[in-house]
């Protein structure tokens, strides 16, 4: 029963820091806009402020695939554990083995 | 710890009446922010751009006006600039008459005062012509009476010598 | 003189109530949070604490925080347009006039701006998703929990928002609505299906995975400061030991990105969405050929009716 136990949240951890592996892709995107954005805006100081705004707007979108890594391995960390467990002793309460 | 906390929900937990509150939510809020702060505001921006409207049609209106009284002053003015053209003219033309008299006096009195002296003058000639003759007459009779050193008589020659003199005096005033 | 102060009087007295209106509902929460927090020891991050269950059909219903919460701000954000709004003239002569005007002219002109006039009746609603996504995350700053770390109340917005994007779309007529599925070939048509529903759901789940991050990040730095400080002061005499040296200022720094920032951030970027996603489902030409099309149903009704009107 703990071996199970340990397993359960042993893997939930695992998967959540596997999850966050997502994590690289939004900070090479956002890093690369910004330094696009940093070009542009020595390129041309006066359309500071649109290319700021602009680029605040694509980095908050760009990070949408981190945020769901993000909410996956908190899924997995604090929910998943829970259920699986739950979902363990009801299985040795009702007998399956 | 984790099964122990019934009183919370999990950190993910669908439902779907959450969901429609939280829709209904957004729905009366939106309802409050467009009966509650957007009509009002535009409510208000509609009546003073309205007032600003009239100001500036008012704002207008009296310019025009203010140009129109601009046009008659300006009417007026040049009237004005006329009759005292008018007025300088007739006073020049006076001022121009009253000094041609006054010249004219003047120059009358000039010509009277000369013509005056001129008769004085001619008066004088006259008569300091009248003493010179008298004298240059009892001058040569007195000279004639020493050379020829005989009396002769005085009232003859001196008649002689008189018309010989008017004759000199007369051909001097021919000359001259 | 004397009917003029009076009406000041009553004037004080309107706004006192508006403001006592405004703040009432944070109190109230505030109160409730504290009668009912559980007591709990070490880190626990979880999701909302539930008052009562109402039985409902197909699913309970569980009266939670984020519900509480998410009623507070609607009332807070309804007394305070009703304070912004008060006393509004013609002449400002008051900061609240100059900034409700301010807010209903920036809205108007993002809203124009984005979505084309056309779509200027949006800007109410796109104000009131930017006032309950910002309001409901700053109310953390005050120690509640912020509504939009419940996934049911940013999917909510998200649904509503999904329903006008479809409204939107199928003005163009239902027929041409279907053909957009199968666009480039009609292989694609699941894709386009997953990609259709794909947008409330990023659009919920960005919103609701940006803030909890950020309180998820929060409780752990400061438990994590805490056994820290625990850890390293705990030879000092008495109630020193406990003193949390550490939870000073990081903390505070982490609420100002995690809370003020990203919060009016995710806002502003959800109402962003809103607009584009809403003006994209119905492009400028589809109004242009729409208006064209009830232009000559009305023309050709009126030919009809007079006609009518001449064999009568």
């Amino acid at each position: 029963m703990e071996l199970a136990i340990g397993i359960i949240l042993g893997c939930c951890a695992l998967g959540a820091g596997i999850a966050m592996i997502a994590g690289i892709g939004p900070g090479i995107g956002e890093g690369s806009a910004v330094a696009k954005a940093c070009e542009a805006i020595g390129r041309q100081p006066e359309s500071k402020s649109a290319v700021t705004s602009t680029l605040i707007m694509g980095c908050a979108i760009a990070e949408t695939t981190g945020i769901y890594a993000l909410v996956i391995a908190i899924l997995l960390i604090f929910v998943a554990p829970n259920i699986f467990i739950k979902a363990l002793v009801n299985a040795k309460n009702s007998g399956l083995f | 710890m984790l099964l122990t906390e019934v009183q919370s929900l999990d950190i993910i937990s669908v439902n779907i009446w959450q969901i429609l509150i939280s829709l209904i939510n957004l729905l009366l809020l939106f309802l409050i922010i467009k009966k509650f702060l957007f009509k009002p505001v535009q409510n208000m921006l509609a009546k003073r751009k309205a007032s600003i409207d009239a100001d500036y049609e008012e704002a207008a209106e009296m310019k025009k006006a203010a140009a129109e009284s601009e046009k008659a002053w300006n009417m007026k003015l040049e009237g004005a600039q006329a009759a005292s053209d008018a007025i300088i003219d007739e006073a020049k033309r006076s001022a121009k008459h009253r000094s041609d008299e006054i010249i004219a006096a003047a120059n009358d009195k000039a010509a009277g005062i000369i013509r005056r002296a001129e008769n004085d003058a001619e008066l004088e000639k006259k008569k300091a012509q009248a003493t010179i003759r008298d004298e240059i007459i009892d001058v040569s009779t007195m000279l004639t009476e020493k050379m020829l050193s005989r009396e002769i008589n005085e009232e003859d020659h001196r008649e002689l010598i008189s018309s010989f003199i008017d004759g000199i005096g007369e051909d001097d005033g021919h000359d001259s | 003189m004397e009917v003029k102060k009076k009406k000041d009087l009553k004037f004080i007295l309107t706004d006192i109530l508006l403001l006592i209106g405004m703040l009432l509902p944070i109190a109230a929460g505030l109160v409730l949070k504290v009668l009912t927090e559980p007591a709990s020891e070490g880190i626990s991050i979880t999701g909302a604490n539930v008052y009562f269950t109402i039985k409902m059909p197909i699913q309970d219903l569980p009266i939670s925080e984020a519900q509480v919460n998410s009623v507070i701000v609607v009332l807070s954000v309804f007394f305070l347009c009703l304070f912004l709004t008060h006393g509004i003239k013609e002449r400002p002569d008051s900061i609240r006039q100059h900034i409700a005007e301010y807010i209903v002219e920036q809205v108007s002109s993002l809203v124009s701006g984005n979505m084309g006039e056309r779509f200027s009746m949006f800007a109410p609603f796109v104000a009131a998703i930017m006032g309950i996504s910002v309001f409901s995350s700053l109310l953390t700053l005050v120690g509640l929990f912020p509504p939009t770390s419940d996934i049911n109340i940013t999917a909510g917005w998200a649904i509503l928002v999904f329903i006008l994007i479809t409204h939107y779309k199928l003005k163009c007529g239902p027929i041409y609505y279907l053909k957009g599925f199968a666009e480039p070939i009609p292989l694609f048509a699941p894709l386009n299906v997953i990609g259709e529903i794909a947008t409330p759901v990023s659009m919920a789940f960005r919103h609701y995975g940006n803030v909890l991050s950020g309180s998820v990040i929060s409780v752990l730095v400061a438990a994590a400061l805490q056994g820290l400080s625990a850890k390293l002061l705990s030879w000092l005499p008495g109630a020193l030991a406990g003193f949390p040296l550490f939870q000073i200022g990081l903390p505070a720094v982490l609420s100002i990105y995690f809370d003020v920032f990203s919060g009016c951030l995710q806002a502003f970027i959800f109402a962003m969405l809103t607009m584009l996603y809403i003006s994209n489902g119905f492009p400028e030409e589809d109004y242009i050929a729409r208006q064209r099309r009830k232009d000559e149903k009305k023309r050709r009704a009126m030919a009809i009716q007079a006609k009518l009107d001449a064999k009568n």
